[in-house]
C-alpha cells in the first residue's frame, strides 16, 4: 500500500519513459541525478533552426516539390523565393540556387547591434532566435553569397562573446532568494548552453535553503508573505 | 532486539548524492541499551551497546535510531566552529571535499535532527559564497587547465561545474564541426567476403535524422542521395 503511494505505476514508465521527466516526483530530482539534463544537443538545436525561412534565387528550373510539411512551388531562374533553410541548403549543395543572406546579416545592422550590446550592460538586443545556427550554416554552405563574409563572421563572433559575457554576469547574481530568472532576447543556442547549469544551480539553492528553527519561531508574528519573500531576480531590468 | 527496517521515505529521494550521502559516518550517542548489535561498538565486550555509548554509525542507521528515539545525533566535526570561521573568512578556499564530499547533502539532512539552530543558515551561506566566487565562472573556465579550485569542491558542486563545462564543450565542438552524418556501426567491423556480406542485405549508413541509406560495399559511397529530391 505504501509502496504504491510512493512510486508511480510501472506501466507508465514503460510506455513513455521520456515522459517521466514530466512527473513532478521525478522533476524535483531530475536535474540532480540525471547526467543528461541538457535535453538538447547543439546539433538538435541546429535542426530546429533549419525551419527558418530564407530567400533564395534559383539559377535552374526546379519543378514543384510536394512534401509532407508543405509544397514548395516551382522555382524559375532569377525569381526569388522563400523556402525553409534546410531546403535552401539542400538546393545550394546541388548548385541549384544562391542563398540571399537575411537583412539582419548585413554589416551595417550587425555593427549597430554590436554597438548597442556593448553599450547596455544588462540588456540583450533583439536578434533572431536562431541567429547562431543560421549564421553558422550560411557561413559554411553559402560563403560566396555573403558580401564581406569575414567581416560579418567576426562581428557575429564578437556579438556572441559580448552577449555570453552578460549572461555570465547575470549567473553570478543567483542567490538563495532567486525565485525566477528572466532573460529577454536570449537566443536558442545561448539558452541551451546555460540550461543544465542554471537548472541545477537553482535546484541546489532551493534545496539548501533551510529555514532556521529559531528564526522561524521568532518571525511568526510578522512573517513576510510569499510575495515579498525576496526580489524577483531579473537579468534585465524592465 | 533492535531491528532495522528501511523507511520508504528514503526510497523516494533517489538522487545520486542523496543515495551516497547515506553512507557518511556520523557519531551518535545511544539513549537506550541495544542488544545484539555489539559489533557496532568496537570497544564492547558483550554483544550489546550500552546506554550513553558514543559510536560512529552510518547516516541511514543514525536517522533510523533518531526517529525511534534510540539515539541522539552529534553534530559532525565538519560543521563545527572552526569550519564556520574558515568559511566566513574566505569561502572559496575552504577544502570541503577532504572534510566531507557530501557536505551540503548531509548538512541538509542533519539540520532537523541536531540541536544546532544555525546549521541551515551556515549551509546556505557557504553555498552562496562558493557559488558566487567559483561556480558562476565555470562556464568560461580555461579548458586545457583544470582550475585549481576543482579538488576543493564537494560532489554537488562538482556536478554543477561539470554540467556547465560539458555543455560549453559540446557547443564548441558543434561550432567547429560541420557534418551531422554519423558513421554507421557496420563500418569498422572486420571485412568479410562479399558473398557473405551480400547475404546480410545492403550495407546501410545511418544519417543524423535516423534514416538508413544504402551504401556501396566497394567504395562506401552513398547509393542513394540523402538530399535527393525526386
Amino acid at each position: 500500500m505504501q509502496i504504491r503511494n510512493h512510486f508511480p505505476p510501472l506501466h507508465q514508465n514503460i510506455r513513455a519513459p521520456h515522459l517521466q521527466f514530466l512527473n513532478p516526483r521525478f522533476c524535483s530530482m531530475a536535474g540532480q541525478s540525471d547526467p543528461h539534463v541538457s535535453l538538447f544537443s547543439p546539433a538538435e538545436i541546429e535542426f530546429f533552426a533549419e525551419d527558418e525561412m530564407v530567400d533564395i534565387v534559383p539559377n535552374l528550373r526546379v519543378e514543384a516539390l510536394n512534401m509532407i510539411c508543405g509544397d514548395y512551388g516551382p522555382f524559375t531562374p532569377q525569381i526569388p523565393a522563400k523556402v525553409p533553410l534546410w531546403l535552401a541548403v539542400a538546393l545550394k549543395k546541388r548548385g541549384k540556387c544562391a542563398i540571399r543572406p537575411p537583412e539582419w546579416m548585413s554589416v551595417e545592422r550587425l555593427t549597430q547591434v554590436l554597438e548597442a550590446e556593448r553599450d547596455s550592460s544588462r540588456e540583450f538586443q533583439p536578434l533572431p532566435f536562431h541567429y547562431v545556427e543560421i549564421t553558422k550554416l550560411l557561413f559554411h554552405f553559402a560563403q560566396d553569397d555573403i558580401p564581406d563574409m569575414y567581416l560579418v563572421k567576426s562581428m557575429v563572433e564578437d556579438i556572441r562573446d559580448v552577449r555570453f559575457h552578460k549572461v555570465e554576469l547575470g549567473l553570478e547574481t543567483f542567490t538563495n532568494r532567486t525565485q525566477a530568472v528572466k532573460l529577454k532576447n536570449l537566443s536558442a543556442m545561448e539558452a541551451n548552453i546555460i540550461r543544465p547549469f542554471s537548472v541545477r544551480a537553482l535546484q541546489a539553492f532551493y534545496k539548501h535553503d533551510i529555514p532556521d528553527v529559531a528564526s522561524q519561531t521568532a518571525a511568526t508574528v510578522n512573517r513576510p508573505s510569499m510575495a515579498d519573500r525576496g526580489p524577483r531576480r531579473t537579468l534585465r531590468p524592465r | 532486539m533492535l531491528t532495522y527496517r528501511r523507511s520508504l521515505n528514503c526510497a523516494r529521494s533517489f538522487g545520486k548524492f542523496v543515495v551516497c550521502s547515506w553512507k557518511e559516518l556520523v557519531s551518535v550517542v545511544f539513549q537506550v541499551t541495544a542488544n545484539g548489535v555489539g559489533l557496532l561498538d568496537p570497544g564492547s565486550e558483550t554483544n550489546s551497546v550500552e546506554q550513553g555509548a558514543k559510536i560512529d554509525v552510518t547516516f541511514w542507521l543514525a536517522q533510523e535510531l533518531y526517529l525511534r528515539e534510540a539515539a541522539s545525533i552529534n553534530l559532525p566535526m565538519h560543521f563545527n566552529q572552526k569550519t564556520r570561521k574558515e568559511v566566513q573568512a574566505d569561502p572559496e578556499c575552504v577544502d570541503l571535499r577532504s572534510r566531507c564530499p557530501y557536505f551540503y547533502e548531509l548538512g541538509y539532512k542533519i539540520a532537523p535532527m541536531v540541536a544546532d539552530k544555525e546549521l541551515g543558515t551556515f549551509i546556505s551561506l557557504t553555498f552562496n559564497g562558493r557559488y558566487k566566487e567559483i561556480l558562476s565562472k565555470s562556464h568560461g573556465a580555461a579548458f586545457a587547465a583544470v582550475p585549481k579550485f576543482l579538488p576543493r569542491l564537494t560532489k554537488e558542486e562538482t556536478n554543477l561545474y561539470e554540467a556547465a563545462r560539458n555543455s560549453m564543450i559540446a557547443f564548441k565542438e558543434w561550432r567547429l564541426g560541420v557534418s551531422r552524418l554519423e558513421g554507421a556501426s557496420v563500418l569498422g567491423r572486420k571485412r568479410k567476403p562479399i558473398i557473405e556480406r551480400e547475404e546480410e542485405g545492403p550495407m546501410l549508413k545511418k544519417l543524423y535524422n535516423g534514416e538508413n541509406v544504402p551504401i556501396s560495399i566497394f567504395t562506401g559511397e552513398l547509393l542513394q542521395d540523402p538530399y535527393a529530391i525526386s
